[in-house]
């Protein structure tokens, strides 16, 4: 009875997932892109940039967010967190590099920019600051899985020296997180002339960097959300209320930034028109930041980790729409083609996003992320009121 | 600056023959069927609009995007003038379809090892002495090839003492200047035509590139000294504590 395991709705989802995302690696694969893809010509980047790589890149922001805050400025209420934070990042880089491996033409040469260099591309620069970005959170995320080894001198070790330069990582950590959330906007400056006025700016680099804390932010917070709620951990119900009351104001510093680039800019007579733009535009600000803001207003909603989650789920979706529609919707109309992604481009985004979601299921059930819940029912209401 | 090389096409000469076309592949070894569009397989192609035949093909940007944009140095601009495809060294990111102005480069998306695909201006045969394949194949001299400063003022010439050409040659200004150039008697956009900017285009991501060594040092600066003081608080407040609760212990024997 035991060999097999039960069958359940989730495991269901994740095997149909599965299959479809071997189904598209192969088509990408041994097919090629025509046949894996709805790429073309003028519409050259789809899917597995705009959402693989944009998002998956802004969307992990939360790990450098929540270090500087514990380490560097001494923000020690948010320490219980940081490892989850920490994780999240460290998982969504790792699915970037995956889904590289798809989007790439020729994969297999990932490693040129680090002998071949061209110091005026963006993108150059985007890549080195992934690479070592990658790296220092693998620094940063080590000690969970090293703790777990089981010669205590090797263990010791490392931790120590881990420790000692943790500062400098986190600080590194910072500044590349600060370069390349930045220059994933810089790489659509180039796009002058084809980006619909309603993204293009001079200043998509200071925007992009500005969305993608909060956007980060909002990650942690339902990873957090769903580990206590689905995985039986442990997390202080206050640390939800103060991340949303950091998330707040820097939508609010997003959507002001964004409102005077939008009018300085001449974007304005764009705004109101009837085309699907405008319509994608609206969208994207109601859902990032006009309709969280307007809900994070409320205490009640700050206070109810539930209410929070799917507040921030909010965010997320209308970060996700911003960086789709400065990939995607905004480049449209000087493409000519009308791009809807071919269904394997699906499959292996989601893939890979399941992929990591199961990782993160697995390391914060079997190493020491967040506090296991001992007692249940007696969550988050007991350990405020033990602490108040 | 060295002289470059730079291919004028005249529209008004043009006849729609497509022996231009029919050169690029033979020198190419492409299949030889005509090609509506640009293609992998068809580096030049003749557009029809009305009755104007329009040849495409890269435009070789004084100072080319998409040389800018491609972060292992793939695509590069020749002290010649021509610009190269390296293909040992691109990694298939498609950036440079994404930044060219004139949307040009073409992929090879249905190949299992695809790459990159555009004119190069014959940049071989021009270093041996000889002229892009097109150019020579052309029969009416509706392309023509030359030192750019020439080609150039051959073209203001042109449209000075003819009243027929439309007042602007297409490539002077656009996106900072090409080193290929057209010159008709229909307004440009109609003859699908596009208006990118007049800036040299990698000019639009220096400044933020530019700003990468200040966000190092002064954001490193910056993170180190509030690093120092949260740690140096922290400091104090240990002291502190110790000798408070020294001086309970002491309170406490007395």
């Amino acid at each position: 009875m035991n060999r097999f395991p039960k069958i359940t709705l989730w495991r269901v989802i994740v095997a149909i997932i599965f299959a479809a995302g071997i189904y598209a690696t192969y088509a990408r694969f041994a097919l090629g892109f025509s046949q894996a893809t709805h790429l073309t010509d003028p519409q050259p980047w789809g899917l597995w940039v705009g959402l693989g790589t944009l998002c998956g890149v802004g969307l992990s922001a939360g790990g450098f967010g929540i270090a500087a805050a514990v380490y560097l400025l001494g923000f020690e209420r948010y320490r219980p967190v940081v490892r989850t934070a920490v994780l999240v990042s460290f998982l969504g880089y790792m699915s970037v590099i995956a889904g590289m491996m798809y989007e790439l033409g020729l994969p297999w040469r990932i490693w040129h920019p680090i002998f071949m260099w061209n110091r005026h591309s963006m993108l150059f620069e985007v890549s080195w600051c992934v690479m070592l970005y990658s790296t220092v959170l693998t620094f940063e995320f080590s000690p969970s899985l090293v703790e777990k080894i089981p010669w205590a001198s090797i263990r010791t070790w490392y931790l120590h020296w881990q420790h000692r330069i943790l500062i400098g990582l986190v600080l590194i950590g910072c500044v590349l997180s600060s370069l390349h959330q930045s220059f994933l906007g810089g790489l659509y400056l180039l796009t002058k002339g084809k980006l619909d006025p309603l993204w293009y700016t001079p200043h998509l680099t200071t925007l992009f960097y500005l969305s993608a804390i909060p956007a980060g932010l909002a990650v942690t917070v339902m990873a957090l959300y769903l580990c206590v709620r689905s995985l039986n951990m442990q997390v202080n119900a206050q640390i939800f209320g103060e991340l949303a009351s950091v998330i707040a104001p820097m939508l609010g510093l997003y959507g002001i930034f964004r409102a005077v680039d939008l009018s300085t800019n001449g974007a304005g007579p764009y705004l109101l028109r009837w085309r699907e733009e405008s319509l994608s535009f609206w969208a994207e600000i109601g859902l990032f930041v006009i309709a969280p803001l307007a809900l994070l207003a409320f205490d009640k909603v700050r206070n109810t980790p539930q209410y929070l989650y799917w507040t921030c789920s909010l965010i997320v979706m209308g970060f996700m729409a911003n960086r789709l529609n400065v990939s995607i919707t905004g480049l449209q109309a000087c493409s000519g083609v009308y791009y809807v992604p071919k269904w394997t481009e699906f499959a292996a985004t989601l893939m890979v996003l399941t992929a990591a979601v199961m990782a993160f299921r697995f390391a914060v059930l079997y190493l020491d992320i967040l506090p296991k819940r001992t007692a249940p029912r007696r969550w988050m209401v007991a350990s405020t009121t033990a602490e108040a | 600056m060295p002289r470059t090389r730079a291919i004028l096409v005249d529209i008004t000469q043009c006849i729609g023959c497509r022996s231009c076309e029919q050169a690029c592949k033979e020198i190419h070894g492409f299949p030889k069927d005509t090609e509506a569009k640009l293609s992998p397989t068809a580096l030049t192609v003749i557009e029809e609009h009305g009755d104007k035949y329009v040849r495409r093909m890269c435009m070789h940007c004084q100072d080319p995007a998409c040389a800018s944009a491609c972060l292992v140095g793939a695509l590069k601009k020749t002290a010649l003038g021509p610009v190269t495809y390296d293909k040992s060294k691109c990694i298939g990111c498609r950036y440079c379809l994404v930044a060219c102005p004139f949307n040009v480069p073409r992929y090879e998306w249905a190949k299992l090892v695809p790459f990159v695909k555009k004119c190069d201006m014959c940049a071989e045969r021009q270093i041996a002495g000889k002229p892009p394949a097109c150019v020579e194949a052309c029969p009416t001299g509706a392309s023509t090839v030359g030192w750019r400063d020439e080609i150039l003022e051959e073209a203001e010439r042109r449209i000075l003492n003819d009243r027929k050409y439309v007042k602007h040659i297409y490539g002077s200004e656009e996106a900072g200047g090409t080193s290929v150039f057209f010159i008709s008697d229909v307004p440009f956009d109609r003859l699908g035509f596009g208006a990118p900017p007049t800036e040299r285009m990698p000019e639009l991501s220096q400044a933020a590139l530019g700003d990468v060594p200040t966000v190092v040092l002064v954001g490193g600066a910056l993170l180190s000294g509030i690093y120092w003081i949260t740690q140096r608080r922290e400091q104090v407040l240990r002291a502190e504590a110790s000798v408070e609760s020294a001086s309970s212990k002491e309170g406490g024997r007395s």
